[in-house]
C-alpha cells in the first residue's frame, strides 16, 4: 500500500533539493517539479480507488490519534491531492518554457512548496499542522507573486502579504481558543468533543477561524487582494493561485463548518443561509466588476471571486447534492481557469500589452491558443458539452430541491450572475475572432511546452463534461464525508 | 485584585493584538505597518502560551523527582508558539524585503502614495 504521507515528503524533501541541483546544473531545477507532481499525481490516483472504500488514516510517530499528528487520506483529502497534483504537474510542463527571466530556480522552489502547502492543507488531520501548511501556501505565493519584481508585482505582493498575514493571526487565535477550551488539536477530536460545549462559547473561535481562512478563500469582504495579486503574477502562478490557491482555502472553510463546527441544516440552518448570501454577494460582485475590466487578467481573476461566491452558495445549500455540486463546480474551476489563464499567457507575451482591445486578430495568429481560450471561457460560463455544464446543473438542481424559496431566488441571482459572466467572455472571444483587419497577420503559436498542457486541460474539460459519470461517484463519496461528520470521528478515533 | 491576577495574561495579550490591528489599520507608514504585524504576532504567542501557563508552574519533566503533575504547564502550547515565532518571522522578512523593492520602485513608503493597483 501507498503511505499519503509521501504526497508530502517528497515534494518537500524535494522542493528544498532544487538549490543543490542547480548549483551543478541550472536546468535541473524546472525538470524537478514535473518529477514531483507527476509522482504525486500517481500516488493520489492508486490511493483513490482505496479511500473510496475506507479512508487511510496515518498516525505519525507511532502514537494513537488523538495523541499524534495524523494524515485524513479520506475520498475529499485524496481528490483534492490529485486535483493539485495534476493541475501542478501540467502547469510545471507550462513553466519549462514560459519562465525565462529572472532567479528561475528560486521560481520552482517556491512554486512546488505552494503545492506541497496545499497538499499538506488538504489531507491533514490536525488543525494547528492545517495552519502551519497553510502558511506554507501564503508565505511562498506572496514571494511568487513578487517573482517579476516590477512594480505592480511587488505593490500587490506588499497588499496580499498584509491582509495575509492578518488573517492568519486570526486563524491562529480561533485555534488558541478551540484548544483552550477542548486542550486538543486533533480535528476529529475537537469535532467530538464541541457537542457538549455551550453554543456561546464556539461562536468567536467559529467566527475567527471562518474569517481568517477566508482571506484566502477570497470571500466577499476579504477579497481587495486577489484582484491584483492574480493579475500581477507571472500567468502560469496566476494559474495556480486562481486554480488551486483559492480552492484550498475554501476546503479549509468546509472542512470548519462541516466537520469541525458540525453546521448542518437541520441543526443551524441560518448560518448556512448567511453563506449562501455571502456567496451570492461575491458571485455577484465578482461578476460584476470582471464586466467593467479592460484588463484581462484583472477580468480573469474578478471571474475567480465569482466562481468562489458560485461554490460556497453551493456548498451552503448543505445538501448531499448541494455539496457534490459545490466540489463538481470546483474541480470544473480549476480546470477552466487554470486552461484560461496558462491561454492568456501566451496572448499577453504575443501582443505585449494587458488589454482586450490589443488581443485584435490572435484568432487567426494563434489558433491553437485562441481554441482554447475559448473552450475555457464556454467551460466557465456552463455551455455544454463542456464541464462547466454538468457542475452549474447540479447546482441548479440541488438548489431547486431544497424546494425554499429563498434558496429558488438566491439561485436566480446565481443564473443571472452566469448571464453577466456570459456576456464579458463572449465579448473577449469576439475581440479574438471577430475583430481587427481582415488581412493574415501570419502564425506565431506558443510553444510545444505549453501547447500540450492546454491539450491536456481541454480533452479533460471535454471529456469530463461529456461523460460526468467518471467523477461523480468520487464527489459523492467526497460530499458524504463532509456531511457525515460522525462517521469521520469514527474513522480517526476509531 | 484577584481578576487581574487570573487574568492578567489573556489583558495583556489581547491588548497586544487590538495594538497590532490599530496600527494595521490606521498607520500609512509600511514600516509602521510591518511593525505592527509584528506586535500583532507577539500578542497572539503569548494569548497561546497563557492558555498552557500555571501560576508558578514549571517544565513538564516526568523524570525530575519532586514536582507534582499540577505544577507542570502545559506544553502544547509552547511547542505551538515556538513554530508561530518561526512562521512569524519569515512572514516579517519576506515583508522587509519586499517593503526595500518598494521603496525602490516609489521612492516611498507611503502607503496613501502608493496607488498604482486601486488599493
Amino acid at each position: 500500500m501507498v503511505n499519503p504521507v509521501l504526497l508530502i515528503a517528497v515534494p518537500l524533501g524535494l522542493a528544498f533539493a532544487i538549490p543543490l541541483f542547480a548549483l551543478f546544473w541550472k536546468d535541473a531545477a524546472k525538470y524537478i517539479p514535473p518529477v514531483a507532481l507527476g509522482f504525486n499525481l500517481v500516488v493520489s490516483l492508486l490511493l483513490l480507488a482505496k479511500v473510496l472504500e475506507n479512508p487511510v488514516i496515518v498516525s505519525i510517530g507511532g502514537w494513537r490519534p488523538p495523541f499524534c499528528i495524523n494524515l485524513v487520506a479520506g475520498p475529499v483529502g485524496v481528490l483534492f491531492s490529485a486535483i493539485i497534483a495534476l493541475v501542478g504537474f501540467l502547469v510545471s510542463i507550462y513553466a519549462l518554457d514560459y519562465i525565462k527571466e529572472g532567479a528561475t530556480e528560486k521560481y520552482h522552489m517556491l512554486y512546488l512548496l505552494l503545492l506541497t502547502g496545499a497538499t499538506g492543507v488538504v489531507l491533514t488531520g490536525d488543525i494547528f499542522n492545517l495552519f502551519v501548511f497553510f502558511e506554507i501556501l501564503c508565505i511562498s505565493s506572496y514571494a511568487l507573486v513578487a517573482y517579476l519584481r516590477d512594480k505592480p508585482g511587488i505593490e500587490s505582493a506588499v497588499k496580499y502579504l498584509i491582509q495575509g498575514a492578518v488573517g492568519s493571526s486570526l486563524l491562529l487565535i480561533g485555534i488558541g481558543l478551540l484548544y483552550g477550551q477542548f486542550g486538543t488539536l486533533n480535528m476529529a477530536d475537537i469535532a467530538e468533543k464541541i457537542t457538549s460545549a455551550s453554543p456561546i462559547f464556539l461562536f468567536v473561535p467559529m467566527v475567527l477561524l471562518i474569517t481568517g481562512l477566508g482571506v484566502e478563500a477570497a470571500i466577499f469582504p476579504l477579497n481587495a487582494w486577489l484582484p491584483d495579486a492574480h493579475s500581477s503574477a507571472p500567468s502560469s502562478i496566476s494559474a495556480i493561485l486562481s486554480g488551486i490557491a483559492i480552492e484550498v482555502g475554501l476546503y479549509a472553510v468546509a472542512r470548519v463548518i462541516f466537520t469541525i463546527f458540525g453546521v448542518s441544516l437541520s441543526t443551524t440552518p441560518s448560518f448556512l443561509l448567511f453563506l449562501a448570501l455571502l456567496g451570492i454577494l461575491t458571485l455577484l460582485i465578482g461578476e460584476m466588476c470582471a464586466f467593467s475590466q479592460n484588463n484581462i487578467k484583472r477580468m480573469l481573476a474578478y471571474s475567480s471571486i465569482g466562481q468562489i461566491g458560485l461554490i460556497l452558495f453551493a456548498l451552503a445549500i448543505g445538501t448531499s447534492y448541494g455539496v457534490t455540486g459545490g466540489l463538481f463546480q470546483l474541480v470544473s474551476h480549476t480546470l477552466s481557469k487554470a486552461l484560461l489563464f496558462l491561454a492568456a499567457g501566451y496572448m499577453i507575451y504575443q501582443t505585449g500589452s494587458l488589454q482586450i482591445s490589443a488581443l485584435e486578430g490572435m484568432g487567426k495568429k494563434m489558433p491553437l491558443t485562441c481554441l482554447a481560450f475559448t473552450i475555457g471561457a464556454f467551460s466557465l460560463v456552463g455551455l455544454p458539452p463542456f464541464i462547466g455544464f454538468p457542475s452549474k446543473f447540479l447546482i441548479v438542481r440541488a438548489a431547486l430541491a431544497t424546494e425554499e424559496t429563498i434558496f429558488i431566488v438566491l439561485i436566480g441571482l446565481a443564473l443571472l450572475g452566469t448571464v453577466i459572466e456570459g456576456a464579458y467572455f463572449f465579448r473577449v472571444v469576439q475581440v479574438l475572432y471577430f475583430k481587427g483587419e481582415k488581412v493574415n497577420p501570419g502564425r506565431k503559436e506558443a510553444p510545444v511546452a505549453a501547447l500540450i498542457p492546454m491539450f491536456i486541460f481541454v480533452v479533460l474539460i471535454v471529456v469530463v463534461g461529456i461523460y460526468p459519470k467518471l467523477v461523480t461517484d468520487v464527489l459523492n463519496s467526497a460530499a458524504s464525508e463532509f456531511l457525515n461528520r460522525l462517521d469521520y470521528i469514527r474513522s480517526v478515533l476509531g | 485584585m484577584s481578576f487581574l491576577d487570573n487574568y492578567i495574561y489573556y489583558i495583556g495579550a489581547f491588548g497586544l493584538i487590538l495594538i497590532g490591528i490599530y496600527i494595521i489599520l490606521v498607520k500609512h507608514n509600511l514600516i509602521k505597518v510591518i511593525i505592527g504585524l509584528g506586535i500583532l504576532d507577539t500578542g497572539v504567542n503569548l494569548f497561546l502560551i497563557s492558555i498552557g501557563y500555571i501560576t508558578k508552574g514549571t517544565a513538564p519533566i516526568f523524570s525530575r523527582p519532586g514536582i507534582d503533575s499540577e505544577h507542570m504547564v502545559d506544553p502544547v502550547p509552547q511547542a505551538l508558539v515556538l513554530t508561530a515565532i518561526v512562521i512569524g518571522v519569515a512572514v516579517l522578512a519576506l515583508a522587509l524585503s519586499l517593503a526595500i523593492r518598494l521603496y525602490q520602485h516609489y521612492d516611498t513608503l507611503n502607503l496613501r502614495k502608493i496607488r498604482g493597483q486601486r488599493w
